[in-house]
């Protein structure tokens, strides 16, 4: 075999090596990818599915900004203040024969379905004024025979009034008429494409391509307070996650330095039984831990005037102050730390615990970011116990507990943009973390699985 | 002194210990022995235990909702674990060489495994809806299958015709030539092409419409919405066990291949006598990972059910028959009967571990 062709054999090879990698690269990322997509759209089920679409189209993007701008003053979320007005413009192909009539008007829809839609929000037809449409241009069309008719509309909120979230349109031709181009593209066609119609027409740039995310915040408020459940969810879920790292960083070095360098009695006992209750599913326990958290941990908890602890962040905190796997990893790398470091400070004469926190534990920044992140992530998608113990009101849910809620009240009316849209809400923190982290994730993995 | 320094060594562990030790008395060892107190016993959560022996053993092998659960929990486990592990090793391996750019691809083979179950079970439920993503790519390829199979045979043909003029011409030319496959690749995506420009080749008209969420049909006796379960969560767990695959063929030395392909080894005999047997620790580690993870599927179950989803009876796991025992939805609780079913599933975990420390671990091949 010459070296010409081993040297274009190893190429070939090569080359077939990155493309095997990016066929399995496409294959973990476009269900992601895709379903991301569909969160944008107003309808994620379509047949089939496009991946060009009005919410990614640059031309909808200046527009949903223009009239953001216009509505409001606000080119991001927009929505309609009073003194202001939009205008819109559409064209429409009309064929010989046909009557060009075209009616407007403000509709009086509720936005959603699920658990927004028991509130009274100001209706945009009773504050809106509509003018048009009013032809101002007609040509005769070139592919056909007919003629090209280009319409204005104008909305005017005069006099005063409540600030209104969003203004929808519906546009309703005769029977051949077609919209072929407008300002916005409209939301969705309805009555076999005779009526053109728009859920927001000031929607601002965010709220037009993220229209589902809006939703997922405005749409679903706590019955008593009227505040966004699900901005209260994501605060939740951060502060448990910020609590749990914390409490996890400093008892699971406690633990672990304790297993790791002192001696004591029953110590490779508690280890063994360490790694028993990491095997235990938490279907076992999750029963009797209910129970004691109902009882107020046998009753210490009316000490402080606390009848229970179920329903509340005392009691998901206390239970689950340290995990066995995470003083297992801290146990783990103390033991890899040589001991002659220490040993300094114990010759002058240092208490264990000054060891710990003044000479050991500042080594162990790799460790304890490794260990912080793993328990982040953990936190923030756990789901079984919080659901176990949160159960009422809906204001403490966690994130993972609050989707539950939200599949249960969008699912049936198969709303899947909004859906969708609280799933990849809530995988950014996480994704944020991995893409800035991604070494500790990656490696974490083989500190808490394989002993070497 | 001595004894005194010893005593508070002791007494320091003690202090440093303590809040691991509450959080394990309190809410592992406290709450183990009461489970299994409770699965000898009848008990409501309002009314004190009456103690019934083995009696809730015995009625949980009679219950059929108990016995589906158990069969649907063995089955799923053991469908998952052998794909993600079969995928794993195959994508770990495909992944062991020194390209440039490498840690680029693991990073974003890693990214299905960081989300959660909850944002990952309304994906699946968006994915399998009827006019879902993947009722429409199924479509898609069984309307193109006259195009895969032209694919598949003039890729064929065109590397047989090539490899044989090579040979003609005196060279050893293996018939994977990854040059000449290269060049075969093109030739049939271009033939391919020009036979659908020609009309030779047409896309049929299938609209594969299966309903796998809300419906009782079984496959392989597994329900569809058990499947859908099965497929999404083979392909969140792959890339978490593709990297302890991978960083268990780090530590195989690389010059027992090169000895072997010496001797003549073919990338097979390579495979099967050499990764296989030294990885074996690692592929017990991550089976036993695997069965542990999949035996307690619990989330999943609750976002695929639920309003406008499957019916529990085509989703119920041994977890969910657990939860579903001690909450029921308007009945007394049955919480014997659940904590009897919790330690079977405990008792399969730990059954699982014995046999992986068992014939697993310390077994290394070359030492």
């Amino acid at each position: 075999m010459g070296a010409k062709e081993a040297v274009r054999r190893r190429w070939a090879a090569l080359g077939w090596a990155y493309g095997l990698l990016l066929a399995f690269g496409v294959f973990f990322v476009a269900p992601f990818v895709m379903g991301f997509l569909a969160s944008l759209k107003t309808d994620p089920l379509e047949w089939p599915f496009r991946l060009a679409f009005s919410q990614v189209s640059p031309k909808n993007w200046a527009a949903a900004w223009r009239l953001g701008q216009a509505g409001s003053g606000d080119p991001w979320l927009g929505g309609m203040r009073p003194g202001r007005q939009v205008a819109l413009e559409v064209v429409y192909f009309v064929p010989r024969g046909v009557e060009p009539t075209l009616l407007a008007e403000i509709p009086r829809r509720k936005p959603g379905a699920g658990m927004g839609a028991v509130f009274e929000t100001p209706y945009a037809s009773d504050h809106v004024t509509l003018e048009g449409p009013i032809p101002l241009e007609r040509r005769p069309a070139h592919q056909e025979e007919g003629e090209i008719i280009r319409y204005r509309l104008v909305l005017r909120y005069q006099g005063e009034g409540p600030f209104l979230e969003r203004v929808p349109l519906d546009l309703e031709a005769p029977r051949g008429m077609v919209l072929v181009e407008a300002t916005l593209d409209p939301t969705r066609f309805e009555r076999r494409g005779r009526v053109a119609s728009w859920d927001n027409v000031t929607p601002g740039l965010l709220g037009y391509v993220f229209h589902n995310y809006v939703r997922a915040f405005r749409e679903t408020r706590s019955l008593e307070t009227g505040e966004s459940l699900f901005l209260r969810w994501t605060l939740n879920s951060f502060f448990l996650a910020f609590v749990k790292v914390v409490t996890t960083l400093v008892f699971a070095s406690m633990a672990g330095y304790a297993l790791a360098r002192l001696r004591f009695p029953g110590r490779q006992a508690l280890f063994l039984f360490m790694l028993f209750s990491m095997m235990v599913p938490g279907q076992v326990t999750f029963i009797s831990n209910y129970l004691v958290l109902r009882d107020g941990i046998f009753g210490l908890s009316k000490l402080f005037g606390v009848e229970t602890l179920l329903n509340t962040y005392t009691g998901l905190i206390l239970s689950g102050l340290v995990g066995a796997s995470a003083v297992f990893i801290m146990k783990q790398f103390f033991e890899s730390i040589p001991r002659e470091v220490e040993e300094a400070a114990l010759i002058d004469g240092a208490t264990p615990l000054q060891t710990l926190f003044r000479i050991v534990l500042p080594m162990s920044t790799p460790a304890l970011g490794a260990l912080a992140i793993l328990t982040f992530q953990g936190t923030w998608n756990e789901f079984f116990w919080p659901f176990i113990v949160l159960t009422s009101p809906r204001e403490i849910y966690t994130l993972p507990i609050g989707l539950l809620s939200f599949r249960n009240a969008y699912g049936q009316v198969g709303d899947w943009g909004l859906i969708l849209a609280g799933g990849f809400f809530s995988m950014i923190p996480v994704l944020i973390l991995f893409a800035v982290f991604q070494r500790y994730f990656v490696e974490g993995v083989n500190v808490g699985a394989v002993k070497e | 002194m001595r004894i005194k320094a010893r005593t508070l060594e002791a007494l320091y562990a003690l202090l440093l210990l303590l809040p691991f030790l509450f959080s394990l008395g309190v809410f592992f060892l406290y709450a183990f022995l009461r489970a299994v107190y409770f699965s000898f016993t009848d008990y409501n959560l309002f009314s004190p235990p009456r103690w019934v022996g083995l009696a809730n053993y015995w009625a949980l092998f009679q219950e059929p909702s108990f016995l589906l659960a158990l069969k649907h929990t063995l089955l799923y486990s053991l469908v998952v674990t052998s794909l993600q592990t079969f995928f794993a090793l195959i994508l770990a391996i495909a992944l062991n060489r020194p390209l440039r750019g490498i840690t680029f691809f693991r990073t974003v083979y890693y990214l299905p495994s960081v989300i959660s179950t909850a944002a990952a079970s309304l994906l699946l439920l968006w994915l399998f809806q009827r006019t879902g993503l993947v009722n429409q790519a199924l479509s898609l390829l069984f309307s193109h299958l006259p195009h895969l199979a032209g694919f598949a045979l003039l890729f064929l043909g065109l590397q047989g015709a090539l490899v044989l003029w090579e040979r003609r011409r005196g060279r050893r030319t293996p018939f994977l030539d990854p040059g000449l496959a290269a060049v075969s690749l093109l030739g049939a995506f271009l033939g391919t092409s020009a036979f659908q420009a020609w009309g030779l080749l047409q896309a049929r008209e299938v609209r594969v419409d299966i309903p796998w969420l809300p419906t009782r049909a079984s496959f392989l006796g597994l329900p569809y919405p058990l499947w859908a379960i099965v497929l999404m969560n083979t392909y969140t767990t792959i890339p978490t066990f593709m990297v302890l695959f991978l960083a268990g063929l780090k530590g195989i030395p690389r010059t027992l291949y090169e000895a072997a392909a010496l001797d003549g080894a073919t990338p097979w005999i390579m495979f099967s006598r050499i990764t296989v047997p030294l990885l074996r620790p690692v592929l017990f580690l991550v089976i036993t990972l695997g069965l542990i993870g999949t035996l307690q599927l619990f989330d999943q179950v609750l976002f695929v059910g639920g309003s406008g989803g499957a019916p529990l009876e085509s989703t119920i796991t041994l977890a969910y028959y657990v939860y579903g025992n001690v909450f029921p939805s308007g009945a007394t609780p049955r919480v014997g009967l659940a904590s009897a079913a919790a330690l079977v599933l405990a008792g399969l975990t730990l059954v699982i571990v014995l046999l992986q420390r068992r014939f697993g671990v310390g077994e290394r091949g070359w030492s």
